[in-house]
Parts: structure tokens; C-alpha cells; sequence
């Protein structure tokens, strides 16, 4: 029964530490990124005065827009923004993690319906695929990619491949090792977050929003 | 491992250099998503009919990164390849634009200055 002890513990030891590994490092990653920037000493010279984002014409946001990456990359803009919605949305707010959520610590979110979720995963899968085939087949980005750049991608969309197998009972008569490996490929990718490419998650926060430059979308009042 | 030939390159000056910004250099590095989406914001790129050797994160990755990759242990004609990437391929206008906030002229600018006190640089007056 060797591999039922390995079961157990991919099941619940190695959740924990998973959810541990994540929160802590974000926050530890977090902390190092921060102390990079200091207190800009200066008067912050401003070149180009924000524009207030709500109010405007219609035509005024859509031309915002053009002038922005979205003009210049739309169709990727797009992809890009379905797919990290739905990275965060299909597993945060799916019965079956709240279910188990609520069993574990006595509290769970909100769930969308089964079927919703599940549309999510195909969609996020769908943008997976994009991102792959344009990293094979885009001179420019080619140029650039390394075999860490495929295995980050394959971290990211293992959770949905399995979960997508598990809730469609696709190998019924191994549901439990479907299951299992879902749950590990989950794990892995949640405590390679803080220290994998998937830090950008925290770099955009801090260097979007709080330093100054022409792009902040923020305060950005710390320079670095 | 065969061993490169680092003559006439003071590679313990630049591991110092290296050092010194290690952090926000490294987590630049591992941050960038490697996505291109840089590349249409660098004027150069544009002018060189979108040649992927002007896209922004392959000049620093060809260059700053490859410096990091490599713990300074590097030779004279790679200092030189590293010198097309950050002068010829680029102006250090400043102009470029990441999605995620990575100052990738900074970069740039350190691989300059590493390269500049190795004595590879740009000698307009010969060539
Ligand atoms: C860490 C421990 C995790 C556990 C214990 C776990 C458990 C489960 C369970 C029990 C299911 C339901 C399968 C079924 O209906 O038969 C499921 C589905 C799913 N999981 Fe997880 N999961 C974990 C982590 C993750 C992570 C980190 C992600 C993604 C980032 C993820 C994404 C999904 C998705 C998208 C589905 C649903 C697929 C669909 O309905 O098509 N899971 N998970
Ligand atoms: C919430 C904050 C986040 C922001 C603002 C953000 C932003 C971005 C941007 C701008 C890109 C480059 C464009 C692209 O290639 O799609 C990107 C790529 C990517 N992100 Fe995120 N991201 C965030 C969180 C995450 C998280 C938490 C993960 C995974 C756990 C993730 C996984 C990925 C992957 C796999 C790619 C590369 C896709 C490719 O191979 O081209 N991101 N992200
Ligand atoms: S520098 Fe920014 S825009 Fe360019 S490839 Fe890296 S993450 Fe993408
Ligand atoms: S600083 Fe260099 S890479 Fe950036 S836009 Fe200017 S020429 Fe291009």
C-alpha cells in the first residue's frame, strides 16, 4: 500500500505546504521587490499629465486604447487578459475546491456553477495553445524562448489539463491517479509561483504601480 | 567543461559589477515573460523591418542576461557580440514599453558599462 501513503500525502501534507510555500513566498518576494524602490527624492516632474481614466467620450477611450499596446497588439492583448482571468477565476471559484475549502478550514467563497467553470477551463486552454504555437512559430518570439519558457507554460495549464480530465471522469476506471495528479500538478504550480517566471505576477504589482515613470499606473511616487 | 579562453577580459571586475545589481538585475531577469510584446515600442525594431535581434528583451537577454547566465566568465568575442546587441541595436533612447514595468534600458545601460571598462565599445574613429 506504498502508493496510497503517497496518495495521502499528496492529498494533504503537501497541500499545506503548498498554500504555505505560496503566501509566504509572495509576501517574501514581495518584501525583496519593495525594498528595491526608495522614497523618490525629487519633485516629481510630470511630462505628461494623467488623463482622468473614467469620464471621456467613447471616442476619447478608443482612442486612448489605439494609442496604447492594445492598438499595437490587439489579438495578444486580448488572449492574454482572457487567460489570466481565467487562471485566477476557474479555480478560486469552483465548487469543487470551496467544497473541499470548507471541509478543510470551515469557510469557502463563492462558487460559479460547474459548467461555467468548466467553459473557463476550455477557454484558458485555448489561450494555453495560442501562447505555445506562437512561441513556435513567431520568429521574434522564438528568438527569445528557452525550454524554462515551455516548462512554465506546461506548469500553468497541467492544473486545467487534469482538472478538466478529473471532471469529465475522462478515465473513469483511474479517477483516483487522475485525480492525484491533478492535485500534485496544482501544488507544484502554486509553490512555483513565488520563484519561477510566475514572479511577474508581483513585479507588475510593485513596478506598475509604484514607481514613477511614464507608464505608472498608480501613486508611483518611489523611484528605484 | 572546456575552458574559455577569458584572456584580456577581467572577469572578476565584472562578477563585481554583476554583484553589485544583482538582485533587481536578476529578478528583471526571471520576471520577463518573454513575451515581445516590447518589441513594437523600440523605434529601431520598427526600422529594421522587425528583425527579432532589435526586439527589446533579445538585446538584454543577449547581453545583460547572457552576463549573469554566465557569471562573468566570458571571452572578448562574446564582449563584442554583446557590444552589437546594446549599441548598434540600440540608441538608449529610453523609449521602450513593458507591460510588466522591467526597465530594460537600465539593463541595457549596465551591459554598456561593463563592456566599456573591458575596453569593448564602439570606435567610430577606426571603423
Ligand atoms: C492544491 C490542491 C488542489 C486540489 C486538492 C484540487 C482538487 C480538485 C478537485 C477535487 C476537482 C474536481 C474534479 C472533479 O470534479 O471530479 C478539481 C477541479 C479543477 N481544478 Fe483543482 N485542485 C487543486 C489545485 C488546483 C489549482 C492550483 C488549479 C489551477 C490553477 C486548479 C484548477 C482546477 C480546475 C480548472 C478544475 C476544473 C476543471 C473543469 O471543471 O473542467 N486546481 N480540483
Ligand atoms: C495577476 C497578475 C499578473 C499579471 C499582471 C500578469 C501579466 C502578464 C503579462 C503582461 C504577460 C506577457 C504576455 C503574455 O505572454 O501573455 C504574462 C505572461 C504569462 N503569465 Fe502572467 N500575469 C499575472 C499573473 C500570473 C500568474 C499568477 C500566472 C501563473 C501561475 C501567470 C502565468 C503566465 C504565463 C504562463 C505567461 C506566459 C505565456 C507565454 O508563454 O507567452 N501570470 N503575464
Ligand atoms: S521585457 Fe517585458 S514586454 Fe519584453 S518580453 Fe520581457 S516581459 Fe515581455
Ligand atoms: S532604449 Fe533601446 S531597446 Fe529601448 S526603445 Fe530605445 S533603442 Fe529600443
Amino acid at each position: 500500500m506504498e502508493t496510497s501513503a503517497l496518495f495521502d500525502f499528496i492529498r494533504g501534507p503537501l497541500a499545506w505546504i503548498s498554500f504555505i510555500v505560496f503566501f509566504l513566498g509572495l509576501i517574501f518576494q514581495f518584501y525583496r521587490f519593495f525594498n528595491l524602490t526608495k522614497k523618490n527624492p525629487h519633485v516629481i516632474y510630470n511630462p505628461r499629465p494623467r488623463k482622468k481614466i473614467t469620464g471621456g467620450s467613447v471616442q476619447d477611450f478608443i482612442k486612448r486604447a489605439s494609442l496604447s499596446v492594445f492598438g499595437v497588439n490587439p489579438v495578444m492583448v486580448i488572449v492574454t487578459t482572457v487567460f489570466h482571468l481565467c487562471l485566477i477565476i476557474a479555480p478560486v471559484f469552483l465548487l469543487a475546491h470551496n467544497m473541499l475549502l470548507k471541509n478543510a478550514i470551515g469557510i469557502s467563497l463563492f462558487s460559479f456553477s460547474e459548467s461555467f467553470v468548466d467553459t473557463l477551463t476550455v477557454i484558458f486552454l485555448f489561450c494555453g495553445l495560442f501562447f505555445l504555437l506562437r512561441r513556435i512559430l513567431v520568429a521574434r518570439v522564438r528568438a527569445i524562448t528557452d525550454w524554462n519558457d515551455y516548462f512554465i507554460l506546461f506548469l500553468a495549464t497541467a492544473p486545467f489539463i487534469t482538472g478538466y480530465l478529473a471532471y469529465h471522469q475522462t478515465f473513469a476506471d483511474h479517477y483516483r491517479l487522475v485525480i492525484s495528479l491533478h492535485i500534485l500538478a496544482g501544488e507544484l504550480m502554486l509553490m512555483a509561483v513565488p520563484f519561477t517566471k510566475f514572479v511577474h505576477m508581483v513585479f507588475f504589482f510593485v513596478f506598475r504601480f509604484v514607481i514613477e515613470s511614464e507608464y505608472s499606473l498608480g501613486k508611483g511616487d518611489r523611484t528605484w | 567543461m572546456a575552458k574559455i579562453n577569458t584572456a584580456g577580459v577581467d572577469t572578476e571586475r565584472v562578477k563585481e559589477r554583476l554583484d553589485e545589481h544583482k538582485t533587481k538585475m536578476k529578478l528583471s531577469l526571471k520576471a520577463c515573460a518573454h513575451c515581445t510584446l516590447c518589441a513594437e515600442s523600440c523605434f529601431l525594431y520598427m526600422a529594421r523591418d522587425k528583425d527579432p535581434k532589435y526586439t527589446p528583451s533579445y538585446k538584454f537577454l543577449n547581453s545583460i542576461g547572457l552576463l549573469y547566465k554566465k557569471k562573468g566568465m566570458v571571452d572578448k568575442v562574446t564582449l563584442g557580440e554583446i557590444r552589437d546587441n546594446v549599441w548598434e541595436r540600440c540608441a538608449l533612447c529610453t523609449r521602450c514599453y513593458c507591460p510588466l514595468g522591467i526597465n530594460i534600458p537600465e539593463m541595457i545601460a549596465l551591459a554598456r558599462s561593463i563592456c566599456r571598462e573591458q575596453g569593448v565599445y564602439p570606435r567610430f574613429d577606426r571603423e
